[in-house]
């Protein structure tokens, strides 16, 4: 008889074939690992364009396509697992970047043609009806990432999708539908995104059904038969059961990531707690029950969950299923996001039982947030308290109220590195150089660039509904159905992130200007000019300005230029005007886009090559320490926090050579308390063993099973490409 | 102020005592272990360290080297310029870490040692030793939460070989050091071809009432580059292998 162990075990092994099935099919990854599966043979879908060949808009657009792709996913049932369902492909493929599609689509030469087809402007954005020409130059002088033509960034309210299913949802749009009688195409679109959702639910339980035929094992079967009953229940009717409640998360999320790839999960031990605590009661859920259907959750999608944290009273929220979701985590240990909600009255145990399994299985998770930090933060922009508390992080470094609020966090970026070039460009010339005249240059180019940033994403704002409805999170959160209209016009707040990038990079290069030209006159200003100019053809010149005191080696002249940029950040984005109640919320982040955004930047004056990547977020740059002390990272990314509920993460790899039963737990606890005791806001943490990463980076499919911590995401480290795996690698802290 | 000569300030050391601690390297050390793994902090002196794999052959070394190449080792500082980096890591000492001062032999610089551990306690923050017990001082000693000290080969005259001072004052050290009631680490780097008499270290250990572990630390040849480095003739011994230092633990203890 198969025990759960022994299906978790195969479930593990399915999951690392799979990967390199991924691999084979998609190229180098360098995303999430989402939990998808391979494409099976024959799949395909025709995609309907109804603007130009490889454009398809609005209501209508995004509907028909949305049902094409989940009515061509074939079901998904694992007889090993008691949950089923998968996703294995996405709207924006048929319309993306085609400079991103995985290799199984550019593969199909007639679809890519189409999907190529058009004038060359952004397919995920319809242009023709909104330009924004006008933004262009700008947008391209500061490196902008505008957020037009982002989407899903923001977090559904589980809550109101538990307590009416997918049938009470239906209801809900035919009671609206008649007071909004003038918003049949919102309608009409939610009916028939819903009614694909159910037949997608409806082809597993026939899958269920024809696995059942054959299926001889007892308890196998048994496990089939209760799948099928599940599915058949939920797909109208809302869950009432701890195993309802998993499956329909489940098919819930599977539909989301098919449409935009919604990343956001939940607060998953509070909001699944009832369900779990009735059936206990009931005797119809033990604990192992609970965690392999957990476990099976984690597995069909590594989905920003929450677990622990504190309430609007100021109480911890830990419960027994945040135990039993770190034990499930833990049985079947793969990439996985779960974020654990730390705060001053933080469960001890809890904390440190999270930590046990960061230093046991050495494979990136959890990682943890600053309950504190972040809620007093955004209270700074005129939320309540109470609202302020249910903001969790449900992205890689971001934030969201769920059901409220329309952040596009994580979708807007300025490069600070292309700010402070122009700023290097427009001194050049002038009689008086300094970096203090450097620096007030960059606060005028800031200033337009946060002004032109703000233009995209308000335009963004005022025509997302047009170009791409949130169709499937709109299900579940607040006003959209009621009013009949899409998110992006009808949230209860509007706090919009925008992330700067590139922050070490800025700040190295003013603190090597001010130590090596202006105090120790090592340099003069014509002598650095040239050397950007000639990409550093004299490598003395290079390592004179690569050599000064760097940001977060502490109480350098770059750690104090690194807080006056970030208070100066922090002045230009909260002081933008903004219509409409909406504001801008600062944060410091550049996602995995280091390597890109490098691309598009000259030689920089901390001693950096010409296209060479960024720093990471609001990392420092590698070698900033000979002791590569983890502390002194630490402090140095408290010390650029924005305050307003926006994270600047703490990115950190290293190998404490510590034993979880050792001192490892204690070690890496003080390390994470230390940080958020100084009002860090979130810490993206992998522990790994040194050698094995540096043979993974060798070989990595050796090492099938290792999960990194990319950034707030997590991947398989075979399946990046060499050039992010090297990134991983550069970043671990040598010394320790 | 006194000033003293600091080689190094680590912050962030988990594997030397209890809890998240800087170490602080105090140049000079009248032992001179063949195996050192510090041997930047054998002389009293600054010193230029050398590492030719990272010139870059501009030819202006006497301009300054920005290479890494050549790097002084070694600054004078006040208590006070050192406390100002071990204040960067409060937030994560806790009850139990804070500050070890090492070297070298710190107690070589006794007054220098002396005012920076007055001045941690008046911080509060918790202070360590790492010493070789060649000097005692009761009075600076006794200021300290506990105290790492080695006690590496028994025989006197062996030690003497390898070290270049006898042990019989370190052991008698060890037994004064015994009497202050301050909790003792000792410890023994494991260097396999060298009688170090570990059975006997660890039996004498036993009669110590304050020890309250021993422990063995294997050899490691990290103190090979940088003696090559600062042109210091250099000894290289094998490392222990996982199964002689298996062997060997019946000997370590935690009390």
């Amino acid at each position: 008889m198969l025990t759960y162990d022994d299906r978790l075990k195969l479930m593990r092994e399915t999951k690392i074939k799979h990967t390199f099935e991924k691999r084979t099919q998609n190229g180098y990854t360098d995303v999430d690992d989402y939990g998808t599966v391979p494409i099976t043979d024959g799949y395909d879908v025709e995609p309907w364009y109804n603007a130009m060949d490889g454009r398809f808009f609005g209501y209508e657009g995004m509907c028909e396509n949305f049902c094409r792709v989940i009515d061509a996913h074939p079901a998904y049932v694992d007889p090993m697992e008691m949950l089923c369902g998968r996703w294995r492909d996405m709207l924006e493929n048929y319309r993306g970047d085609v400079n991103y599609l995985p290799d199984w689509i550019k593969n199909k030469s007639k679809l890519m043609d189409r999907i190529k087809g058009g004038d060359g402007c952004s397919r995920n954005w319809n242009e023709q009806r909104f330009p924004y020409d006008d933004l262009k130059p700008l947008q391209e002088k500061y490196n902008i990432e505008s957020g037009i033509e982002g989407n899903s960034h923001l977090a559904c309210d589980y809550r109101i999708g538990f307590s009416l299913g997918f049938g009470g949802l239906l209801d809900k749009i035919e009671k609206y539908r008649k007071i909004n009688p003038d918003k049949s195409d919102f309608y009409d679109a939610e009916e028939k995104t819903l009614l694909a959702i159910v037949r997608f639910i409806d082809r597993h339980i026939e899958k269920t059904d024809e696995l059942l035929k054959t299926e001889d094992r007892k308890e196998i079967r048994a496990s089939l038969e209760t799948m099928k009953q599940v599915c058949q229940n939920i797909r109208t009717g809302a869950p009432k059961t701890f195993h309802e409640a998993c499956q329909w998360t489940a098919f819930f999320i599977c539909a989301s990531r098919i449409y935009t790839r919604d990343g956001a999960g939940f607060q998953m031990d509070t909001l699944l707690y009832p369900y779990y605590k009735r059936d206990i009661e009931a005797g119809i859920l033990d604990d192992e029950t609970a965690k392999f259907l957990i476990a099976n959750l984690l597995l069909i999608d590594p989905h920003y969950y929450q677990i622990s944290g504190v309430d609007e009273n100021d109480n911890d929220m830990t419960n027994h299923l945040s135990y039993l979701i770190l034990e499930a985590a833990d049985s079947i240990d793969i990439a996985c996001n779960l974020t654990v909600r730390v705060h001053k009255n933080c469960d001890r145990k809890f904390f440190e039982k999270a930590v046990y399994y960061l230093l046991k299985n050495k494979n990136g998770w959890p990682r943890f947030c600053n309950d504190d930090a972040l809620c007093n933060g955004y209270m700074k922009n005129g939320v309540d308290k109470k609202t302020a508390r249910e903001r969790i992080a449900v992205g890689c470094n971001w934030m969201c109220v769920p059901g409220k609020e329309f952040p596009m966090n994580d979708t807007v970026k300025i490069n600070i590195a292309k700010v402070m070039e122009a700023a290097l460009f427009d001194m050049r010339n002038e009689a008086l150089r300094s970096t203090e005249r450097l620096f007030e240059l960059f606060k005028e180019h800031l200033r337009i660039a946060v002004d032109t940033t703000a233009k995209g994403v308000n335009l963004h704002i005022d025509h997302q509904a047009e170009v791409t409805p949130e169709l499937v999170m709109n299900l579940m959160m607040e006003n959209t159905i009621e009013q009949g209209e899409d998110i992006s016009r009808c949230a209860s707040l509007y706090t919009v992130g925008v992330d700067g990038a590139g922050l070490a990079v800025v700040a190295d290069s003013f603190g090597a200007l001010q130590t090596r030209v202006e105090q120790e006159k090592v340099l003069t200003w014509d002598e650095v000019y040239e050397a950007l100019d000639n990409n550093f053809e004299d490598e003395r010149t290079r390592l004179i300005l690569n050599s000064a005191p760097k940001y977060c080696h502490g109480n350098t002249v770059s750690d104090e230029w690194a807080k006056r940029l970030t208070d100066c950040w922090v002045e230009s984005i909260v002081n933008q005007k903004m219509p409409e109640g909406r504001c801008l919320v600062p944060g410091w982040f550049s996602w995995a886009r280091t390597i890109e955004y490098g691309s598009k930047v000259g030689a920089t004056p901390n001693g950096r090559r010409k296209g060479e990547p960024i720093s990471h977020g609001a990392n420092p740059n590698p070698h900033f320490r000979a002791d590569g002390a983890p502390t002194a990272q630490s402090n140095g990314i408290a010390s650029v926090q924005c305050g307003y509920g926006n994270t600047a993460p703490l990115q950190i790899e290293f190998d404490p050579k510590l034993a979880a039963d050792e001192k490892g737990v204690e070690i890496v606890g003080k390390l994470i308390l230390g940080h958020f005791e100084q009002g860090g806001t979130l810490i993206n943490i992998n522990i790994l063993d040194k050698e094995t990463i540096l043979e993974a980076n060798k070989d990595p499919d050796l090492y099938p099973d290792l999960v990194v911590r990319v950034t707030g995401f997590t991947a398989y480290f075979a399946s990046l490409s060499p050039k992010f795996r090297q990134l991983v690698v550069d970043r671990f802290l040598e010394g320790v | 102020m006194v000033k003293g000569i600091v080689t190094d300030i680590q912050r962030a050391s988990f594997h030397d005592g209890y809890g998240i601690r800087t170490t602080v390297f105090l140049k000079g050390c009248p032992l001179s272990c063949k195996w050192c793994h510090n041997p930047e902090c054998i002389s009293f002196e600054k010193e230029i360290m050398e590492y030719p794999e990272k010139c870059i052959h501009c030819g202006k070394c006497s301009e300054g080297c920005f290479s890494g190449a050549r790097v002084v080792c070694g600054r004078e500082l006040t208590a006070r310029e050192v406390l100002e980096e071990i204040d960067e890591d409060r937030s994560y000492y806790g009850n139990d870490g804070g500050v070890t001062v090492s070297g070298g032999e710190p107690m070589a610089q006794k007054d220098f040692a002396n005012e920076l551990i007055d001045i941690c306690r008046e911080q509060k923050i918790s202070c360590a030793m790492e010493t070789s017990l060649i000097y005692f001082d009761e009075k600076i000693l006794k200021k300290l939460d506990f105290i790492m000290a080695d006690l590496k080969i028994w025989d006197s005259g062996i030690h003497k070989a390898y070290t270049g001072v006898g042990n019989e004052v370190i052991k008698e050290n060890f037994k004064k050091l015994n009497g202050l009631n301050i909790p003792i680490i000792a410890r023994t780097p494991v260097i396999p071809g060298v009688e170090q008499g570990i059975d006997e270290i660890s039996e004498f250990l036993k009669g110590l009432s304050n020890v309250v572990r021993y422990e063995l630390l294997p050899y490691h040849p990290l103190g090979i580059s940088k003696a090559k480095a600062l042109k210091r003739a250099v000894e290289e011994f094998n490392i222990p292998s996982a199964e002689y230092m298996e062997e060997l633990k019946k000997y370590a203890y935690i009390r």
